[in-house]
């Protein structure tokens, strides 16, 4: 059976994730206030990391790129593109230490409503928008999996020594 | 233009700030004569939201169109309109049923939008000389001829009477009823109106502030003064025992004990007490999903302790929720225009715009006798 898109538009689309991320942030921090288990909370966070990734890519790839044609304000969507080179800074960051708490929020929330607010009231197909952000999301994701089931596989030095 | 601008916890200004203006086709442009200050500007003002610094307050307005946008039709320059506080686009899901509190379209991320509120979208107050109302044909109230004179009413229905009014759609007062209101603030004392309208048979409004009680004995509500706490018997006494057959909540997250000390689920919990068993509760005060300010730690999250087995076992229902001011306010205008209603006489202080950060200030220490200020901008 095919498939039904359960978002209005682009927007609805990208909002829905950017909670959903927001959502995580959230329950990692509530694990992290009970638990002093350091791996249970390098889990929860790289795997916030990785859907924060995801989100901010195809944000950026595919959203942004086409709003920032049709509304042609440059200056707005440079700012909304450091939010994300900051945030994905904050994800390098996080993935590259040994973790014991839980991933900050990093989720770029500045420019977002005035750039969604844009989009919608521009000459922009935000409905056909949706299917190229799902397909790449779902791509990510999957390559995402792959490289974690990889690096679960893989032993490393330590173990195999 | 000047402005009434946010600078942060308890620092507000009157600035020259750049002049509002059509943005969009659909837009209407207003020159502002009447903007009151709300009880729910002062959970901003004490920076108690996310309220961004440098943004202009003020919900609640009205004034004269001065300009329309090219694809605007029914509202002309020259008309007197009052705008709801919250901005609908008129043609998403919620909107098209009259929901246009809850409107999907002007604050992407967020069911609803609002000028110069926290979280509500990016759209500037209107305690200015001029304000920009988007989609104007949907948002823009007309009123009739001879408006000028009761400026100080009709400017009401842009929120305060609207959300008494839907306090008791809320908690679904009928004629005959008894109903409970706490808070005999702006919003509480337009409930008790409300729900005098619509034939209720005893209308009791619960506060510890005097000059506010002496108000909703005016429009021959039963003030209750809680300043010593006895309330809620006080309640059960008027009705036998039973408890009243509605209940209205308007008062906020910011509820205060006889001590002055914040308690976020002191109303709540009194109206579980003091509404009849398969009564319902109107909850219009404000209360937010996050409030990292607060001392209670529940209230931090937005949460409360509410006694929920009591509700349950009393078969009570609730409803919540912020006011779809386009639902009530032409009917409403109707009862202003036909004098069955005044609702300016809460109006304690008017005031040039100039004036309103001594305003902002009487009015959020609940100095006596600042029931409500409207500001008047241009005079």
């Amino acid at each position: 059976m095919k498939e039904l898109i359960a978002y209005d538009d682009a927007v609805d689309l990208l909002d829905a994730d950017h909670v959903a991320v927001k959502k995580m942030f959230t329950d990692d921090n509530a694990v992290c206030e009970k638990t002093s288990h350091a791996a249970v909370k390098r889990i929860l966070a790289l795997a916030t990391c990785k859907a924060l990734t995801i989100h901010s890519q195809i944000e950026k790839e595919i959203f942004y790129l086409q709003v920032r044609e049709a509304i042609g304000e440059e200056a707005l969507m440079d700012i909304a593109l450091e939010e994300h080179a900051e945030a994905k800074a904050v994800i390098a960051r996080i993935e590259g230490m040994e973790a014991t708490g839980a991933a900050s929020d990093a989720t770029a929330t500045g420019e977002r409503v005035p750039i969604s607010l844009k989009a919608r009231n521009a000459r922009l197909d935000l409905r056909g928008m949706m299917l190229p952000l799902l397909k790449r999301q779902q791509q990510l994701k999957k390559k995402n999996a792959v490289a974690t089931a990889t690096a679960t596989a893989t032993p490393t030095a330590k173990e195999t020594a | 233009m000047k402005a009434l601008v946010y600078n942060g916890p308890r620092d507000v200004s009157v600035n020259e700030v750049p002049d509002a203006k059509i943005e969009r086709a659909t837009d209407v442009l207003v020159k502002i004569t009447s903007t009151n200050i709300c009880g729910s500007d002062l959970h901003m003002y004490e920076g108690r939201t996310g309220m961004e610094s440098g943004r202009i307050l003020g919900h609640e307005n009205l004034g004269v169109v001065i300009e329309v946008g090219p694809a605007v039709d029914r509202v002309k320059i020259g008309d007197r309109v009052c705008l709801p506080f919250n901005i609908g686009c008129g043609f998403c899901a919620n909107c098209e049923k009259g929901l246009s509190g809850f409107c999907l379209t002007v604050n992407p991320g967020f069911a609803g939008g609002a000028y110069g509120f926290a979280g509500m979208g990016p759209y500037s107050g209107g305690q200015a000389e001029f304000l920009r109302v988007p989609y104007g044909d949907y948002n823009c109230l007309v009123l009739p001829l001879g408006s000028e004179e009761k400026e100080n009413d009709y400017v009401m229905l842009s929120d305060i009477f609207a959300t008494g009014y839907h306090a008791t759609e809320l908690a679904g007062v009928r004629p005959g009823e008894s109903v409970v209101i706490y808070g005999a603030g702006p919003v509480g004392l337009m409930a008790a109106v409300s729900a005098s309208i619509k034939g209720a048979s005893q209308v009791m409004v619960v506060d510890t502030h005097k000059d506010r009680l002496k108000l909703a004995e005016q429009v021959g509500a039963i003030a209750i003064d809680d300043t010593e706490g006895g309330g809620v018997d006080r309640i059960m006494e008027l009705t036998g025992g039973k408890g009243a057959d509605r209940g209205c909540e308007c008062v906020g997250y910011q509820c205060c004990n006889m001590h002055r000390e914040e308690v976020p689920n002191l109303v709540m919990n009194n109206l579980v007490q003091t509404v009849k068993a398969t009564g319902r509760i109107g909850v219009v005060g404000v209360f937010i999903p996050e409030d990292p300010n607060a001392k209670d730690k529940l209230a931090k999250k937005g949460q409360m302790a509410f006694d929920f087995g009591s509700f349950w076992i009393k078969g009570l229902s609730i409803g919540t929720g912020q006011a779809n001011v386009k639902a009530y306010n032409r009917e409403l205008s109707k009862l202003i225009e036909h004098d069955k209603v005044k609702p300016s006489w809460i109006v304690s202080h008017e005031l040039p715009l100039e004036r309103a950060p001594e305003a902002y200030e009487k009015f959020d220490k609940r100095e006596k006798g600042w029931t409500k200020v409207v500001l008047k901008p241009g005079k």
